[in-house]
């Protein structure tokens, strides 16, 4: 096998059908519907004209495949120390990266690379246009080998010790596995969220295509509406919502199963690698100097299972890397328990982080939210419920939309705490996730504190600690005591000159 | 690591370190209030040519007139105020180590990179900031679009100091950093 990368070389010949598999599969997920509807409306001589289409559009996309394998090279550039891609089908591309900017190298596999026994890698950089390169096809070893190269760049010439420690990585045995038992409980208790945003979405889209279908079909919409509509009664409501709340949690499952499922976490020099995923097996090597923010988050269910879900969030750039991007800065470990979080924190920042001195927010932090979020509502609530008589019997629901919510702005207000103390700074905050965020001072990109003038006089001011992955905010409190945290910090970033990737 | 090993951990008395908050800060150029007026009377200007046409030419909208007019000089009267105030609130000044600017007109907010952290600047220059000599300075750190620093209305030259000083700084910062490790 070629161990060098030196030398400009194509990428392995099966790319040619992942590539183009996959550009078949983005055409034909694009015209899905139109081709359902031409199939419905088209007589059925024509079927033959409808086969014969999608046939072009597979060799179309083979015949690119093939000219973007052949276009398509990459090299190590040692001297430079840069990774250099050429690609471009009609225009020629050259992307360069250096590799002191490469964040994280993936290596992937979906269904179709597994078929085949390749496997995809992408390189993740902290370029500002967020420009990255994927190389669809690529064997065992030498995805390995090019991630090590592309990782440990200063070992570069000791190929035989890589090689050696490549066998080692395979029977290196992981400080931190979750088991199924765990994920499942994970998939019980968190991420309601994110599941709630696919169901709507994955609504949205059936919704909208499916009155695209209506259309085609030239179905009466008015009769189904007054069939929907006649089926609202509140019994079959209460069940809809008890399905939706079923289903919510069974998509909560299964996203946690595949995406997790036997995630594993070893150390790996001075990285750190991360395997996991049911179907496409994800694997992510990170080093931990380049992580930005180390978060933990627990509520009440994770809290009495003894359990946490841990994110660790690297640099983002740009507003040009798509949101699903993004997010793929962001490293997830669910289901940890407290010790496995200490060491992993202790692997990440070098040492456990202790708690310094905590502040505390000053009491006004609960006005404006009260104000905006309660008071305003429920008052205009109330003038209209005592205009129009048929909103008053839901008075009892606002008065309880006021208790709940007194309830929790107090309990965002007990948990917003920033402790700080050397090394670290710790900020916690939430109201049913309680969530702890851990940066180091040399991480801090730049600092923002600001004060509203009628706080002058009792001296309360706000500060946010801008970050390469993201804003840590700390509101309402001491304004001295802030200036003097700024002025500590900006001492410590300023005197020492330490990277912060 | 040369650093280690001379590696020692005083306590700091927070007291002594240079203070923020106490840093006199420069104000943008007077002539930026100019151009803060010309671009002002423009786009009122488009705007109340479009509203006027509209009251000529559109019978519908005519009898709106009454109120339409004195909210657009409600409006022309409002934004003035408005941009004098966040002129006169702005403020910047450069520091051996980091740049610090100010500005808000309700919430004050003070902005501060640290010029080891900065990773570009760019020098900008409009049509009006030319007539009078002025540029618009932005500081780039990877803190995202917050962290970022622009200090509008100074002058070119000074702009061009600031920026040459900065880059020199810059430039200090990554040799040392890059001369060890090779």
């Amino acid at each position: 096998m070629d161990n060098d990368f030196s030398k400009p070389q194509r990428e392995s010949a099966f790319g040619i059908i992942v590539m183009g598999a996959h550009t078949f599969l983005q055409i034909f997920k694009a015209t899905f519907f139109v081709f359902i509807a031409a199939f419905i409306k088209m007589p059925a001589t024509t079927f033959t004209y409808l086969l014969l289409g999608i046939a072009v559009i597979l060799l179309i996309s083979f015949f690119f495949a093939y000219l973007w394998y052949l276009k398509f090279t990459f090299f190590l550039d040692k001297e430079k120390q840069e990774f250099v891609v050429n690609k471009g089908i009609f225009n020629r591309d050259q992307l360069i990266i250096q590799l002191d900017k490469i964040q994280q190298v993936n290596i992937n596999q979906n269904i179709l690379q597994k078929i085949i026994g390749v496997y995809g890698l992408k390189i993740d950089t902290a370029g500002a246009h967020g420009d990255e390169v994927s190389i669809k096809a690529i064997d065992e070893t030498s995805a390995y080998n090019l991630k090590e190269h592309l990782l440990n760049r200063k070992a570069t010439v000791e190929t035989q010790v890589e090689t050696e420690y490549e066998n080692h990585l395979a029977e290196e045995a992981p400080f931190l596995r979750i088991s199924a038992w765990t994920l499942l409980k994970v998939g019980l208790t968190s991420n309601y969220g994110q599941s709630l945003a696919l169901l709507a979405a994955f609504f949205y889209t059936v919704i909208y295509e499916g009155r695209q279908l209506l259309d085609v079909f030239k179905i009466d919409k008015d009769a189904i509406q007054s069939t929907v509509t006649g089926m609202l009664t509140i019994v079959t409501v209460f069940i809809l919502i008890a399905c939706l709340l079923v289903v919510l949690l069974i998509i909560n499952l299964v996203r946690t199963f595949y995406k997790y499922f036997e995630l594993e976490i070893s150390q790996h020099k001075n990285t750190l690698l991360l395997s996991s995923g049911l179907i496409a097996k994800k694997n992510t090597l990170i080093s931990p100097n380049k992580v930005q923010i180390s978060k933990y988050s627990q509520n009440y269910f994770q809290k009495k299972m003894n359990m946490l879900n841990m994110s660790l969030k690297q640099a983002h750039f740009g507003q040009s890397k798509k949101g699903h991007e993004m997010q793929g800065n962001t490293l997830e470990i669910p289901g940890c328990n407290p010790t496995e979080r200490d060491e992993l924190l202790k692997m990440i920042l070098g040492s456990a982080p202790l708690k310094g001195k905590t502040f505390i927010p000053d009491w006004r932090f609960l006005n404006l939210p009260i104000f905006f979020k309660l008071v305003l509502p429920v008052a205009i609530f109330l003038i209209i419920a005592f205009k129009i008589p048929e909103v008053k019997p839901y008075i009892g629901i606002a008065i309880a939309y006021f208790i709940i919510g007194i309830l929790m702005i107090y309990i965002s207000y007990r948990k917003h705490r920033i402790s700080v103390n050397q090394q670290f700074i710790i900020k916690k905050s939430g109201i049913w996730d309680i969530s702890t965020e851990i940066v180091m001072p040399n991480k801090i990109q730049a600092i923002t504190t600001f004060q509203y003038p009628w706080h002058k006089s009792i001296d309360v001011g706000h500060l946010s600690l801008h970050t390469a992955a993201g804003q840590i905010h700390f509101k309402y409190g001491n304004y001295t005591e802030i200036k003097q945290l700024v002025n500590c910090w900006l001492y410590q970033v300023e005197s020492r000159n330490e990277d912060w990737m | 690591m040369p650093a280690d090993s001379l590696f020692t951990n005083e306590t700091i008395d927070l007291e002594q370190l240079p203070r923020y908050e106490e840093i006199p800060l420069k104000q943008p150029h007077p002539h930026y209030w100019k151009i803060i007026r010309i671009n002002l009377l423009i786009i009122f200007g488009i705007l109340g040519v479009g509203v006027g046409t509209l009251l000529l030419f559109v019978d519908e909208v005519r009898p709106n007139a009454l109120w339409i007019i004195p909210v657009y000089f409600a409006l022309v009267v409002i934004f003035f105020l408005l941009y004098y105030l966040s002129f006169k609130k702005r403020g910047y000044a450069v520091r051996t180590h980091d740049v610090i600017y100010k500005s808000g007109i309700i919430a004050e907010s003070t902005t501060i990179a640290p010029l080891n952290r900065i990773q570009h600047i760019e020098l900008n220059e409009g049509i009006f900031s030319r007539i009078y000599k002025l540029g618009s300075l932005q500081l780039f750190t990877a803190g995202g679009q917050s962290g970022h620093i622009h200090i509008s209305g100074i002058a070119i030259d000074e702009a061009k100091s600031i920026r040459d000083l900065l880059l020199k700084k810059l430039d200090l910062l990554e040799n040392p950093t890059t001369e060890p490790e090779a």
